[in-house]
């Protein structure tokens, strides 16, 4: 028993001088970014502003995912007479893929709040307050959608140009318009091809929402600031990653195991090379 | 069911190509092409790679519109100044399958067959449906109906395509090296489909390297070779004894493993 004691005692010094000591001696840091008692407190707020991220990325991430097929469709459209259509398309998704986008959010939001005040554009657009969301969190969807958009355009670019050329030949030598081809055979292809890559911009856009914040709007970034300038204490936005990480992390291991089993498909052969017949399937054209 | 002779099928030429010239670029892949089909015929068109064998065919259903020259489809002319609508009647009537396995990866079978009848003819999905069975169980697929092509041999694709093709009614079926890409163990149940179609009436023109495919069906044999129809005649008269130098040497080299 005596000897268990001492043991017990001498791991307990042993403890205190090396990783007991180092834990008293973070502290300061600890209370700083992990103040417990300080999150426990201030969760409620923390939520609120993360649950106006989330509906911030979904709305934006939907609209995105939409404009950018409409933008990746309309750089594709065949013929010299659309080349001006093309052109533009081009433009628009180089300028928008060439500013920060909170430069963006700050053209959207003065612009907007300015045409309105001035009468050119009517209030409803100009200060847009849908669904009972203040019109900063609108003007996020919009500049988010104009720039994510962008992105998610040439996403779908290279999966609409790694569509084999027979798929849009066979589509077309069966009589349908190219519209049809790209609805009905090209674009379903496509999708199916880069959703991973669709669902990696959707997590860097769930990131980017927190600009939204520069526009007075409290999402989960500007709430954990809120508290940590009340307090000195950063541990409200310790709070706040904490919750985006349980959503990003999640979805980047989702988008690794798309991918690995994307990978797994196209190596076994996929759509390209033909596989042989089981025995007894190679039957002759029997009609 | 037995075949007529040629001669006394024939009501006129279902396709006529006048003068037809192809260029990409500097390239210049038809150097003027003259050849008639007549309605129940079927044309097989030899010539080593590079001969201008598929433009040609791709020229016929406006894939790849000719530079010069005129082609006749039933007697109308779809070259030319076209419309969207006058490609698509074109490709309507004129069916086409390719040397690539392109049959759509993300729908059955049945679904491939189906799908451009229903978006481009405007058939009912059942009637579509119905035609579509009927088609695949005519090339020998009936068990094969709702396989996705990643799950069917390269002979299996071939002959989905085939249905796919006819499911629109054509007046005439292109054949571009349908059995190039193919091992050749399944070769056979390809060609098969392509013989029970011509002894149908189908109209056709075929590339190909099956010489002996050419000698039984074909009703004439045309031998490209630098973009030019160098000869054309009879399979026997041709393939074997070739009024051109041209034509004996690539049939020398064809014939002689």
């Amino acid at each position: 028993m005596g000897l268990a004691l001492v043991l017990l005692g001498l791991i307990s010094d042993l403890w205190n001088s090396t990783i007991g000591g180092l834990w008293d001696s973070t502290d300061v840091f600890r209370t700083q970014y992990f103040d417990f008692g300080l999150m426990r407190d201030e969760f409620d707020p923390v939520l609120d502003g993360f649950w106006s991220t989330v509906q911030l990325s979904v709305i934006s991430g939907a609209l995105s995912l939409a404009w950018g097929l409409v933008l990746a469709v309309l750089r594709q459209l065949p013929g010299r007479a659309l080349a001006p259509v093309r052109g533009l398309t081009i433009a628009y998704i180089d300028v928008f893929r060439g500013i920060p986008l909170l430069m963006i959010l700050l053209l959207v939001s003065g612009g907007l709040g300015a045409f309105a005040f001035e009468g050119v554009i009517p209030e409803a657009i100009g200060i847009p307050r849908f669904f009972g969301k203040p019109d900063p969190f609108w003007y996020g969807v919009f500049a988010i959608t104009l720039t994510y958009g962008a992105y998610m355009a040439e996403v779908y670019r290279a999966g609409i140009e790694a569509v084999p050329r027979g798929q849009m030949e066979a589509a077309r030598s069966l009589g349908m318009s190219h519209g049809q081809a790209m609805r009905f055979v090209i674009v379903p292809q496509a999708v199916r091809s880069v959703i991973p890559p669709l669902l990696n911009d959707f997590i860097a856009l769930m990131k980017d929402t927190s600009l939204v914040s520069f526009l007075g709007f409290v999402e989960v970034t500007q709430a954990g600031r809120d508290v940590q300038s009340e307090f000195f204490n950063s541990s409200a936005l310790t709070l706040g990653a904490i919750m985006f990480l349980i959503v990003t992390i999640p979805l980047a291991r989702l988008v690794d195991r798309m991918i690995a089993r994307e990978q797994a498909r196209t190596q076994r052969g996929g759509a390209t090379t033909v596989p042989t017949p089981a025995p007894g399937t190679a039957a002759g054209g029997a009609m | 069911m037995e075949r007529e002779p040629v001669a006394e099928r024939g009501s006129g030429a279902v396709l006529r190509l006048e003068g037809v010239h192809k260029r990409f670029g500097a390239l210049h892949v038809l150097r003027g092409i003259d050849l008639e089909v007549q309605r129940g015929g079927v044309v097989c068109v030899i010539g080593p790679s590079g001969s201008g064998k598929s433009t040609l065919l791709r020229c016929i259903n406006l894939l790849e519109p000719p530079d010069q020259g005129r082609i006749l489809l039933e007697g109308r002319e779809i070259t030319g100044k076209t419309t969207a609508d006058d490609r698509n009647y074109v490709r309507r009537r004129v069916g086409i399958v390719f040397q690539q396995l392109n049959l759509f990866p993300h729908k059955s079978a049945l679904e491939n067959v189906l799908l451009a009848q229903v978006r481009v003819l405007g058939r009912k999905r059942d009637e579509a449906g119905a035609k579509a069975q009927a088609l695949l169980t005519r090339v020998g697929l009936a068990d094969k109906m709702e396989e996705y092509p990643e799950r069917l041999s390269g002979g299996q694709q071939q002959r989905v395509a085939i249905a796919r093709a006819l499911a629109m009614d054509p007046h005439v079926m292109l054949f571009d090296e349908v059995t190039s890409a193919l091992d050749p163990e399944l070769i056979k149940e390809v060609l098969d489909v392509m013989r029970e179609l011509a002894s149908e009436g189908m109209t056709m023109v075929v590339v190909t390297h099956e010489m002996r495919f050419a000698r039984d069906v074909g009703d004439n044999v045309v031998f490209m070779d630098g973009g030019v129809i160098v000869e054309e005649g009879p399979p026997a008269q041709l393939l074997d004894s070739p009024r051109e130098e041209r034509t004996r040497r690539f049939l020398g080299l064809v014939l002689e493993h």
